[in-house]
């Protein structure tokens, strides 16, 4: 029976073929994607396992005395470690101290040895970017000489900027941030959610479930497709089923022969779709969904999960083909019973209002919280408008069919509106992918855009320098004199921490005290009362207050009780150097701030600070148009497939109109209204319900107006729907084919 | 042939009937030979005036499916009606009139899944009829009708085109169906071989 099977699919004649072309090419895009998802995931924990000895001297690894275990001679020789993170020219660098106290010091990984004093070892990219660039912007920082390069095990990224200073332990014992530490941390930064240490790495778990989402998004759509292609000329296959009965054969032996076909093209998929994977393998890697490009091979596979989407695709496949056929009943007479799906009723519209009502509820009453607060309001109420506008989909199909065809006198319009309402759940089917899909991408890009948007408010100082003081101590006097004389920079302002006895409003204590003749010389922080010496400051830089630095030029700080000699006694809280905005200048200021006031985090310039953590984001926004336009792509497939198996439907009909006198033209306006119309109508209701639910949410979290995505949004919405239309396009000459009237008989 | 005549054209499968029929339409452009009509070729138009022509001034009726199974019954009637760019309510109303004419009263808003072979095939008659053509071509217009449903196609089929005046070019094999017509030519191998007026044998 199977060998009958085989024979039967390999011989049923070009539409067959065809049919088992399009399914072969569904399963292989579907499991391209699949798998690519599934790597993308496991590259994501092989890049955050390689950051994990960046996680050393935090959590549960800091040091604790040595003790000798049983079988082990003796414990190791402690090790002295200080990271921090640097930049250059908005690239983030990781930057680890270390000094060994003796040979038995654990060894980071990418290292033989720990370097010694004076040795600096550096990434290949850190490395490159020291020798091209001069040492006062750059390797004056370190005061080390580089003395090799860093292995690959110890390199998170291709691209990572990093360096390792040896030091003697006297010298790093007593240097900033240096804590003693007995072995060399293998934990995930996933375990502390990203946010241990100096912040290296990522929480991976959060990029699973976004690739997990990219995937079952992408997938729908394909499966769909698969579905589509199965009913492909099933009234022929069904009469050579028909015949089979005739002769014998058993219900289950017809089955068996029709599980064959799909099955057979679902294996030829999925080997072409590991082909796929292999070849987009490369330029996936380029794609830093976590902020960082990966190495090739990250994006690999578990010999289980191979095994599982070998294995499981076909059969899925397979599955889905025999659902798709559940329909049919096929006797020794042909088919005896196809169930017509019942009609959609209205209710349908119901969970899709319910959703909208959830979100419109935390619009007006505000967000919970807590952020599990928040994940809870918002989370139901996302899922509730996905599935509502699937199960809402066929009634509004159906109604909007349905008002089309009811007062039209085109002939067109009244065939399409027609088919559409005599059975909506097919006309929907076809499209219902792509509309999860714009749903999510749309209204994750414009969340995206306002949150991204409402951060970019570049002020006229952009450039301006700022090195926070994490633990505010006083300075040592004339130590900033190297930044202030470097050529370029306009002037240097230092804020310091002001004693609680000096609240000169009674909202609280004032945050910080500035010297009027330094705050003149910085006018975009605002401007002293006449007279004033010193004055009290809020300067509003970075994370979450997104105000910037130039809505501040208009402030006029109260007068702070207190003479401007005893400034230089307290604590300093930040300095600020503004300059001629120039790379060179910044990265020399930069580095000439690292050596008079060490921090664990190295200084920014403002515009870097307002736009920290926004970058991450922008590149979700490129993986949701990629997600966008690839569906509408798949969506377009599909459309193409059912519009190829609604003509075999009607081929008699439509030839005969045909014969008739009926125009070409006609035709094809009645197929475009089938499919277009639907395409078109679903795109706008998903794109309209991503920004509502977008909106919603923005408003109840971050109490915002939506800002609507840029001209790349719309550009690759665009070029989906020119490439479905394209595609569906490409079924007239089909049309034309099987309605011509040498291909008719009347008889 | 004269206006209002009905011409049976017969012989075996295969014997080049529907292609006659084809050529007579401007369907097919025969080899060679002429096709006149109305004192003019049109085996020398172009397309798109042979599919105008069969638009406005030809009717059809075939064997089986030739109703849009989107369509209900009086919607089918009318298709040819809109397609020359009468009025929804218009095309509507001359099209019910002719179900009480063919028998089909009740069954206007019936798709075409839910006729019998008989209904269907006067839905398609009254199709053809509707926009008053000039010629009606019918290729085996009762081919999947029992005798009695096909014996009632052909009386309203005869007596509608001598109503209206319209010439009737019917293909055939069943010498029952060939007895309504005024001629019969046979057609054996691509040639005319017999042609017989009624009455005359």
């Amino acid at each position: 029976m199977l060998r009958l099977g085989l024979r039967l699919t390999v011989s049923g004649g070009r539409d067959a073929l065809v049919r088992l072309a399009i399914i072969a090419a569904a399963v292989a895009i579907g499991v391209g994607l699949l798998v690519t998802a599934i790597s993308g995931i496991n590259a994501t924990n092989a890049q955050n396992g390689r950051y994990a000895w960046l996680e050393t001297g935090f959590a549960s690894d800091s040091y604790a005395p040595p003790v000798a275990v049983a079988g082990d001679d003796q414990p190791s020789d402690p090790l002295w470690w200080s990271l921090r993170r640097d930049t250059f020219d908005g690239e983030d660098i990781g930057r680890v101290d270390v000094a060994a106290t003796g040979p038995r010091s654990p060894v980071p990984p990418g290292f033989d040895a720990v370097p010694g004093p004076g040795q600096l070892y550096a990434s290949p990219a850190m490395a490159e970017l020291l020798r091209t660039t001069p040492a006062d912007q750059l390797g004056d920082r370190y005061g080390a000489t580089l003395v090799g390069t860093i292995g690959p095990a110890g390199l998170a990224t291709p691209g990572i900027l990093l360096v390792v200073v040896g030091h003697r332990v006297d010298e790093l014992a007593d240097g900033p941030y240096a804590t003693l530490v007995d072995n060399i941390s293998t934990a995930s930064p996933s375990e502390c959610g990203g946010d241990c240490g100096a912040g290296f790495g990522i929480n991976a778990e959060g990029i699973s479930l976004i690739l997990g989402v990219v995937g079952a998004a992408l997938l729908f759509p394909v499966l769909i497709c698969i579905g589509s292609a199965t009913r492909l000329s099933a009234a022929r296959r069904e009469q050579r089923f028909a015949a089979m009965r005739l002769v014998g054969a058993t219900p289950r032996q017809v089955a068996v022969l029709s599980a064959v076909e799909s099955a057979a093209a679902a294996t030829v998929g999925t080997v072409a779709g590991f082909g796929v994977f292999w070849l987009l393998r490369p330029a996936v890697a380029t794609i830093p969904f976590t902020g960082a490009r990966f190495y090739t091979s990250d994006l690999s596979l578990g010999l289980l999960q191979a095994a599982l989407v070998a294995v499981g695709v076909p059969v899925a496949a397979t599955v889905a083909a025999r659902l798709a056929l559940r329909r049919v009943q096929i006797s020794p007479l042909g088919v005896t019973r196809r169930a017509t799906p019942p009609r959609p009723q209205a209710w349908r519209v119901l969970p899709l209002l319910a959703g909208v009502a959830e979100l419109s509820w935390f619009a007006v009453v505000g967000r919970p919280d807590t952020s599990q607060g928040q994940m809870a309001a918002y989370l139901p109420g996302i899922l509730l408008i996905m599935a509502g506008l699937v199960i809402a989909g066929p009634w509004l199909t159906m109604a909007g069919a349905r008002l089309m065809a009811r007062r039209t006198g085109r002939p067109a319009v009244l065939i399409a509106g027609r088919r559409l309402s005599d059975n909506p759940q097919a006309g929907f089917r076809a499209i219902s992918g792509l509309i999860l899909a714009l749903f999510v991408g749309s209204g994750a890009v414009a969340t995206i855009t306002t949150v991204v948007g409402s951060a970019r408010t570049p002020g006229p100082d952009g450039a301006m320098v700022v090195q926070r003081s994490f633990h505010p101590e006083p300075l040592a006097l004339g130590v900033l004199d190297p930044v202030a004389a470097i050529p370029g920079v306009v002037g240097v302002t230092v804020i310091y921490t002001a004693p609680k006895t000096s609240a000169v409003t009674n909202q609280g204590p004032p945050p910080g005290l500035v010297s009027c003749a330094e705050l003149a010389r910085t006018p975009s922080l605002g401007r002293c009362p006449p007279g004033a010496e010193v004055v009290a400051i809020e300067p509003q830089i970075g994370h979450s207050v997104i105000a910037g630095a130039s809505s501040q030029a208009d402030a006029v700080w109260p007068v702070a009780d207190l003479p401007v000699e005893a400034l230089a006694a307290l604590p300093v809280d930040m300095v600020l150097v503004d300059n001629d905005g120039s790379t060179a200048v910044i990265e020399q200021v930069r580095t000439a701030l690292q050596m008079a006031l060490p921090q664990r985090f190295g200084p920014e310039t403002v515009d870097e600070a307002n736009l920290h953590g926004t970058r991450e984001l922008g590149q979700y926004q490129q993986l949701a148009n990629v997600v966008i336009a690839s569906s509408l792509a798949i969506a377009g497939c599909s459309l193409a497939v059912s519009v190829a198996a609604g003509l075999s439907e009607r081929k008699r009909p439509f030839s005969l109109l045909r014969l008739t006198g009926v125009p070409l033209a006609m035709l094809r306006r009645i197929v475009v209204l089938e499919t277009v119309v639907p395409l078109l109508v679903t795109a706008v209701v998903a794109a309209g319900s991503g920004f509502l639910a977008a909106q919603l949410f923005v408003r109840a979290q971050m109490d915002r107006t939506l800002q609507l995505p840029g001209p790349s949004y719309y550009l690759v919405v665009l070029a989906g729907l020119v490439v479905s239309l394209a595609v569906i396009s490409s079924t007239f000459p089909l049309l034309d084919r099987i309605t011509g009237p040498e291909a008719t008989r009347n008889d | 042939m004269a206006a209002g005549e009905i011409l049976a054209v017969m012989g075996p499968s295969g014997s080049g009937k529907s292609t006659l029929l084809h050529c007579l339409a401007g369907i097919l452009v025969p080899d060679s030979g002429q096709v006149l009509f109305a004192g003019g070729r049109i085996d020398t138009l172009p397309e798109a005036q042979r599919s105008a022509l069969r638009r406005d001034r030809f009717g059809f009726v075939f064997q089986f499916g030739q109703l849009v199974p989107e369509l209900t019954a009086e919607e089918n009637v009318a298709l040819p009606l809109l397609l020359g760019g009468m009025r929804r309510d218009q095309a509507l109303s001359r099209a019910r009139a002719w179900f009480a004419r063919l028998g089909l009263d009740g069954l206007e808003r019936r798709r075409s899944g839910e006729l019998s072979g008989g209904q269907a095939q006067r839905v398609a008659l009254a199709r053809g009829l509707v926009a008053e053509p000039d010629v009606v071509f019918a290729d085996e217009p009762t081919g999947s009708l029992d005798s009695l449903a096909g014996e009632q196609v052909m009386e309203l089929l005869s007596n509608a085109a001598r109503e209206q005046g319209t010439t009737v070019v019917l293909v055939t094999h069943d010498p029952r169906v060939a007895a309504y017509a005024d001629r019969e030519i046979v057609v054996r191998d691509g040639k005319v071989t017999v042609l017989t007026v009624a009455g005359a044998s």
